[in-house]
C-alpha cells in the first residue's frame, strides 16, 4: 500500500504527483491481468461459483486505494480490485478466495469478491448492495469514540446500490453524526441490466448529496489524474472534519455483471461515447505523452505483473482445499454457547 | 339512577399501574364527559384520568399517592339513564376476558375439523389410547425388565381407554414386589415364552375314547411290555406316515409337510417338561421303540438328554393319564400343529350288542389338539380315529 | 396494586444492567432511538445518558444502518448495546443482524460482540406490530445467541452476561413483564446462560416454557394442584443455546410434556423442544408430546381477541388436563 498520500496543494509536487499516478497506474494494470486471469479460470472450470470483474473501473478504484493510508477503513465492492490491491490486499489472497484455498482470508467460508480482513479495516462485501456503509461509519464512530482522529472511511458502491434503503439509512446516518465517510459512486450505467434510467429518477446522481446535507464532487470515471485529484480532495476534506463526502464518477462497465453475463443490454451508444473510454488505456496513453514511462517499460511492467500473477495462482492451486471433516464448524465465538446436533461432524 | 365507574385507564404501552397525585373534583361536584377528574402519575408521565360521562360525583374511593392497576376502579358517577344510554354505558360490560370457565374455542390444540391425514390410503391411528396401547416409555420399561405384552395382562389402565401408563405399570411392579416371590427357573420362562407363542394360534381339540382291552392283553404275551402312551405314538406315527398333512405347518398360504415321522413324547422333570423324540417312528416297530423309549425317559427324568434328542419333531404324545387325568387339552408347541394326548385307564362300562348288555372294557381318552388354522375338526377326528383303530390291533404295530 | 418502595421491576433490572456495564467497560455504549435524554420509548434507559454523558445516544429511525453501525463498532473493538424500539422492526435491520453481524465471525474469525435488546411480546391493545415474539426467526440462523429471561433477576444477570459474550446476542425483553414483575432485589448471582430452571418442581408432566409464557404456566400449575396434579416448569431462560439436557431430565421424571410458547405455531421453540425429545428421548414419552402456541395469524388489537390469541393460564390448564388424562 502506497505510504504517501496526496494532500491539497501538493499537485506542484511534481515527483510526488508522478509516483502517485505510476503506483496507482501499475495497480490498474495488475487488476486487469488478474481479472483477465479469473476470467480465463472461470471458463476453463477451474474457478467454482460466479467471477466478477472490475473491467472499466480501474482508475477510479486504484485511485480511492491509493488516495488512503493505513489506519483508514475501505469498504470496496465487486469492481474494486483495483483498489483493494491498492489499499494493500496481496494478490495470493484475492486468487486464494477465488480458487478456494483454506489459506484464504475467508478460508472458503465466503468466495470471489466476498473478502477482506476486517480487522486491518478491510471489509469483506456481504452480497446485500448498501450494506457495508453502516458498517464503515460503525467503525468511524468508535474511532472517534475512543478519541482517534485523522481517520477517513470509504466505501464504494454502484448506481444500484444508491437504490437501496441500506444506502439512504447509512447516508443519513453519517451525516447526521457529521463522519469522515467518503462514498464513491461508481455510476457506470448499469446494475445488472438494469439502466439508471429504471433506478433513480433525479437528473444526477450527485443531486441526491444536497438531500442528505453532504459535499459532493463529480468526476470521469476514466480518467486517472482526474480521479486521482477528486478522490484525493474528497478524502482530505473528510479527515479535516468536513462530514461525509460523496464523489460521482461516471464511467462504463467494460464486462458482464459477472462472466457469465455477456451484456447484450448495454446500449452502443454508450460504449462509443467518452464514458465507454477504457481507463487503462487513456491512463497509458497519458504516460507515454507524459514521457513517464516509454513502450518498452510499459511492456517490461506487464510482463513482470504476468510473471507475479502466474506464480501466485501457480502457488495457489498447489493449496489445499478446506476439508469438511476438519473444519469447525462453530459459528459463535464461545464455544461453550454453541449447540450440537447428531448430524454434527463434531 | 344508573352509577358509571371511574375506570383507571391504560395509560402507554406495558404500563400496570399509576399513582394518584391530586384529584380535580370531589364528590357531589356536577362534571361533564371528558371532564379532567384525577391526576396520576406512571414512570413515563403525568396525565390525567377523565370523566365517562356528565353527571354527578357520587364518591371517588381511589387514595391520594396510593397506585391503583389499569381497569382498577377509582370512584362513581351517577348519571340519568338518557345519559347513560346517550354514550352507551347503559349495557352491562362484558365479563373481563379470562374470567370466563370457558375456554375460549380453538384454544391448546383442541382443533378438531382438521383434514384427517392418512398413509396409503389407511386411517392414521387414533392417540395415545386404548387397552393394548404401549407408549415407548412403557415398551423401554418393559424390555429393561424382560416382560412381553402377556405380563400386562393382570394390569388394570388408568389411562385413555383404558390404557396401561408407565404409572400403572410401576405400582403393579412395586405391588408384585411387596408379594411373596421366587426365582422363576430358566426352564420355567423358557416353556412360558413357548406357549406364549403357541398360543397366538387358534387351537381347537377333539377327543373320544378308545378301548385298551387289546393292548393289555398284548402286554401279558410280550416282553419287554410296551406302554399305552408308546402305543399311541407308533400309531399315531403309522397313521401320519400314511397322510403327513395333519402334521404339516401353515407358513403364510403354503403347507409344509414333514419330511420324516418324528415324533416326541413329553416328559416331565423338575419344573418343566422335556420332549425327546424318537426319530422315524414309523420306520420301527413298536417292539423296536420299547428300548429306546425309556432310555430316553430316564435321561430326561435325569436331565442328560443329548442335543439331538430334542427337536426337529413333528407331533408330540403326552401321557396325562400318569397324574390321574381323564381329560385334557394339551397345547402343541409352537413349531408344530398336533398333540395327541392319553388320559387315565378306568374300568368303564362298554354296551356288547352281541350280548345285549354292558361289559366292563378298561378305556382312556385319547384327546387330539391342533392347530385349527392347518386340519378342521373333521380331520382331526378322521386322525384320531384312525389312531384308535390301530391302538386295537398293538400286534400289528 | 401498592407498591413498596424497595421493589424492583423487570425493568428497572434491565436499566440496571445497563448502568452496571456502561460503568464497568469503557467499550460499551448505547444506541437506538430514544434512548439517549428521553430514557427510551420503554424508559430502559432512563437516566444514562445524563450518567453517562456521551455513552448513550439517539439514532434515527434506520434499524438497518442502527445494526451496521453496531457491528463496524465491534468490529472497532467496542461492545455496543442496541434498542431496538420493538422486537418488530428488528425486521428492517433483519439483513444486517442476520447476513452482517450473525456471519462475521464465521467468515472472518473477527468475534462480534454486539448485544440487540428487543422488547418482544405483547400487552393488551398493543396490535399486530407492538407484540410480536421474535426469538424463533434469530434463533433459526447460525452464529446468534437469543436469551428470553422470565424473572427480573434474570433480565438482570443475563444482560450483564450478554454484554460480555463476544458474539451477537438477541436479548428478547418481554414488555409485559417490564411493569407487571417485580422482585425485591436484584441477584449477586445466577445459573449461566445456556442453562434452564427448574421454576417449580413436579411429578406428573413437564411443562417447557419461557419469557412471559412462565407466569402463566406456573398459575396453571397451581390450578391443577388441588385436582392433584403436580405439574413441572421448565424456564428456558435462553432459547439458543437450549438446554436440552435439562429438559430431558425432567421428561425423564413426568414422561409427559406440554411445550409452550407465545410465537406463532409454525416451527419455533415449541416444535424445536419436541424434536430434540422425540429424537433423542423418544423411550421417556409415556404419551405424545403437545404444544400450545399462539393462534397462527397476526396479534390483534381487542383486549378481548388478544386475550384470546395467546396461551394463558386457562388454556395451558386445559392443554394440560388433556395430555395428564391421556
Amino acid at each position: 500500500m502506497l505510504q504517501t498520500v496526496l494532500e491539497p496543494g501538493t499537485a506542484e509536487n511534481a515527483a510526488s504527483v508522478r509516483e502517485t499516478y505510476l503506483a496507482a497506474y501499475r495497480y490498474m494494470v495488475l487488476a486487469r491481468l488478474l481479472d483477465d486471469k479469473f476470467a480465463a479460470l472461470w471458463r476453463s472450470g477451474r474457478i467454482h461459483g460466479g467471477v466478477f470483474l472490475g473491467r472499466g473501473q480501474e482508475a477510479l478504484s486504484a485511485a480511492t486505494g491509493v488516495c488512503l493510508k493505513k489506519g483508514d477503513v475501505f469498504a470496496p465492492l465487486i469492481r474494486d480490485a483495483a483498489g483493494r490491491l491498492a489499499f494493500g490486499e496481496t494478490v495470493l489472497d484475492a486468487a486464494r478466495t477465488y480458487l478456494g484455498s483454506v489459506r484464504g482470508p475467508m478460508r472458503g467460508r465466503d468466495g470471489n469478491v466476498h473478502r477482506g480482513k476486517p480487522q486491518e479495516g478491510y471489509l469483506p462485501m456481504i452480497s446485500h448492495l448498501g450494506a457495508m456503509i453502516s458498517v464503515v461509519n460503525g467503525i468511524l464512530f468508535a474511532r472517534r469514540f475512543k478519541k482517534i482522529s485523522g481517520v477517513v472511511g470509504a466505501a464504494s458502491v454502484g448506481d444500484g446500490a444508491t437504490s437501496t434503503g441500506a444506502f439512504h439509512e447509512a447516508l443519513n446516518q453519517a451525516a447526521v453524526e457529521k463522519l469522515p465517510l467518503v462514498l464513491i459512486i461508481a455510476n457506470n450505467h448499469y446494475a445488472y441490466s438494469t439502466p439508471t434510467s429504471r433506478q433513480f429518477a433525479c437528473h444526477d446522481l450527485a443531486d441526491k448529496a444536497a438531500g442528505y446535507g453532504v459535499e459532493v464532487d463529480s468526476v470521469d470515471g476514466t480518467d486517472l489524474n482526474a480521479c486521482l485529484e477528486t478522490i484525493g480532495r474528497a478524502v482530505a476534506r473528510a479527515r479535516a472534519g468536513r462530514g461525509p463526502q460523496m464523489v460521482v464518477a461516471e464511467l462504463l462497465r467494460l464486462c458482464g455483471h459477472g462472466e457469465h453475463d455477456p451484456a447484450d443490454y448495454v446500449d452502443p451508444k454508450l460504449k462509443s461515447s467518452p464514458i465507454g473510454r477504457d481507463c487503462l488505456k487513456v491512463a497509458e496513453e497519458f504516460l507515454l505523452r507524459q514521457k513517464w514511462l516509454d513502450a518498452v517499460q510499459l511492456g517490461v511492467m506487464r510482463g513482470e505483473i504476468v510473471h507475479e500473477i502466474e506464480a501466485a495462482i501457480a502457488q495457489v492451486q498447489r493449496e489445499p482445499a478446506p476439508d469438511p471433516f476438519v473444519e469447525e464448524w462453530r459459528a459463535l465465538a464461545t464455544r461453550h454457547l454453541g449447540e450440537t446436533h447428531e448430524d454434527d461432524g463434531n | 339512577m344508573p352509577q358509571i365507574p371511574i375506570i383507571m385507564p391504560q395509560l402507554g404501552e406495558s404500563i400496570a399501574e399509576a399513582n394518584i397525585i391530586g384529584f380535580l373534583v370531589k364528590p357531589g361536584d356536577t362534571v361533564e364527559a371528558g371532564q379532567d377528574l384525577i391526576e396520576v402519575e406512571t414512570n413515563k408521565a403525568n396525565m390525567t384520568v377523565t370523566s365517562p360521562c356528565g353527571g354527578r360525583i357520587e364518591k371517588l374511593t381511589a387514595q391520594l399517592n396510593e397506585s391503583y392497576a389499569v381497569g382498577a376502579t377509582l370512584g362513581r358517577i351517577e348519571t340519568t339513564e338518557a345519559e347513560a344510554a346517550r354514550l352507551g354505558l347503559d349495557v352491562s360490560p362484558p365479563t373481563k376476558p379470562g374470567d370466563t370457565d370457558r375456554v375460549a374455542k380453538g384454544s391448546g390444540n383442541g382443533n378438531r375439523n382438521r383434514v384427517q391425514p392418512t398413509v396409503r390410503g389407511l386411517p392414521v391411528p387414533a392417540n395415545a389410547a386404548g387397552a393394548s396401547y404401549l407408549s415407548p416409555r412403557l415398551k423401554a420399561r418393559m424390555t429393561e425388565l424382560g416382560l412381553s405384552a402377556a405380563d400386562l395382562a393382570g394390569v388394570a389402565g388408568s389411562g385413555a381407554a383404558g390404557r396401561v401408563t408407565v404409572e400403572d405399570f410401576e405400582k403393579f411392579i412395586a405391588h408384585l414386589e411387596k408379594q411373596k416371590m421366587s426365582q422363576a427357573s430358566t426352564m420355567r420362562v423358557t416353556v412360558a415364552d413357548a406357549m406364549r407363542r403357541s398360543w397366538t394360534r387358534p387351537i381347537a381339540h377333539v377327543g373320544m375314547p378308545v378301548c385298551l382291552d387289546p393292548l393289555f392283553a398284548y402286554r401279558k404275551i410280550v416282553k419287554p411290555k410296551p406302554g399305552p402312551a408308546l402305543c399311541a405314538l407308533r400309531a399315531l406315527a403309522v397313521a401320519l406316515a400314511e397322510n403327513s398333512a395333519p402334521a404339516g405347518r401353515l407358513v403364510g398360504n403354503k403347507i409344509v409337510h414333514p419330511s420324516s415321522i418324528d415324533i416326541a413324547f413329553a416328559v416331565e422333570a423338575e419344573e418343566g417338561v422335556l420332549v425327546p423324540v424318537l426319530r422315524n417312528a414309523d420306520k420301527r416297530r413298536l417292539k423296536d421303540l420299547i428300548a429306546p423309549y425309556n432310555e430316553l425317559v430316564e435321561l430326561a427324568r435325569e436331565r442328560k438328554l443329548p442335543p439331538d434328542a430334542t427337536g426337529g419333531s413333528i407331533a408330540t404324545v403326552t401321557n396325562f393319564g400318569t397324574f390321574g387325568l381323564e381329560w385334557a387339552t394339551p397345547i402343541p408347541l409352537p413349531e408344530q400343529t398336533l398333540v395327541l394326548g392319553m388320559g387315565a385307564a378306568r374300568h368303564a362300562p362298554n354296551w356288547d350288542s352281541v350280548k345285549g348288555q354292558f361289559v366292563p372294557i378298561m378305556e382312556a381318552n385319547l384327546t387330539l389338539s391342533f392347530d385349527h388354522r392347518v386340519i378342521d375338526g373333521g380331520a382331526a377326528g378322521r386322525l384320531l380315529q384312525h389312531v384308535a383303530d390301530l391302538m386295537s390291533k398293538p400286534e400289528k404295530l | 396494586m401498592k407498591t413498596t418502595g424497595t421493589e424492583i421491576s423487570y425493568l428497572d433490572a434491565i436499566r440496571e444492567a445497563q448502568a452496571h456495564a456502561l460503568r464497568d467497560d469503557p467499550r460499551v455504549f448505547i444506541y437506538g432511538q430514544d434512548v439517549g435524554v428521553f430514557g427510551g420509548a420503554h424508559k430502559a434507559t432512563k437516566n444514562l445518558a445524563k450518567e453517562f454523558p456521551g455513552r448513550v445516544l439517539d439514532s434515527p429511525i434506520s434499524e438497518d444502518a442502527i445494526m451496521g453501525l453496531a457491528v463496524g463498532a465491534a468490529i472497532e473493538g467496542m461492545r455496543p448495546i442496541v434498542e431496538m424500539q420493538f422486537a418488530d422492526f428488528s425486521t428492517v435491520g433483519f439483513n444486517q443482524i442476520v447476513n452482517q453481524a450473525a456471519t462475521l465471525f464465521w467468515r472472518t474469525n473477527l468475534p462480534c460482540p454486539i448485544t440487540v435488546r428487543l422488547p418482544f411480546g405483547g400487552t393488551s391493545g398493543s396490535g399486530p406490530f407492538h407484540s410480536q415474539c421474535m426469538e424463533t426467526v434469530y434463533a433459526h440462523y447460525p452464529g446468534l445467541i437469543v436469551l428470553t429471561p422470565a424473572t427480573v433477576e434474570d433480565a438482570y444477570s443475563m444482560l450483564l452476561e450478554a454484554v460480555a459474550i463476544d458474539d451477537p446476542v438477541i436479548f428478547c425483553e418481554h414488555k409485559f413483564l417490564y411493569y407487571h414483575l417485580k422482585a425485591e432485589k436484584l441477584p449477586s448471582e445466577a445459573l449461566p446462560v445456556g442453562k434452564a430452571r427448574i421454576a417449580r418442581e413436579g411429578r406428573d408432566m413437564t411443562i417447557v416454557t419461557y419469557s412471559a409464557m412462565v407466569h402463566e404456566a406456573l398459575e396453571a400449575a397451581k390450578e391443577l394442584a388441588p385436582e392433584g396434579w403436580e405439574v413441572e416448569v421448565v424456564d428456558l431462560r435462553s432459547v439458543k443455546p437450549m438446554d436440552t439436557d435439562t429438559v430431558m431430565a425432567s421428561v425423564a421424571r413426568t414422561g409427559r410434556l406440554l411445550c409452550v410458547g407465545e410465537a406463532w405455531p409454525w416451527g419455533g421453540v415449541t416444535a424445536e423442544i419436541i424434536a430434540r425429545v422425540t429424537s433423542e428421548g423418544y423411550g421417556l414419552l409415556d404419551a405424545p408430546p403437545q404444544r400450545l402456541n399462539a393462534k397462527d395469524t397476526p396479534v390483534p388489537f381487542h383486549p378481548n381477541l388478544w386475550a384470546a390469541h395467546r396461551p394463558t393460564a386457562r388454556a395451558i390448564a386445559a392443554a394440560a388436563r388433556k395430555l395428564l388424562r391421556l
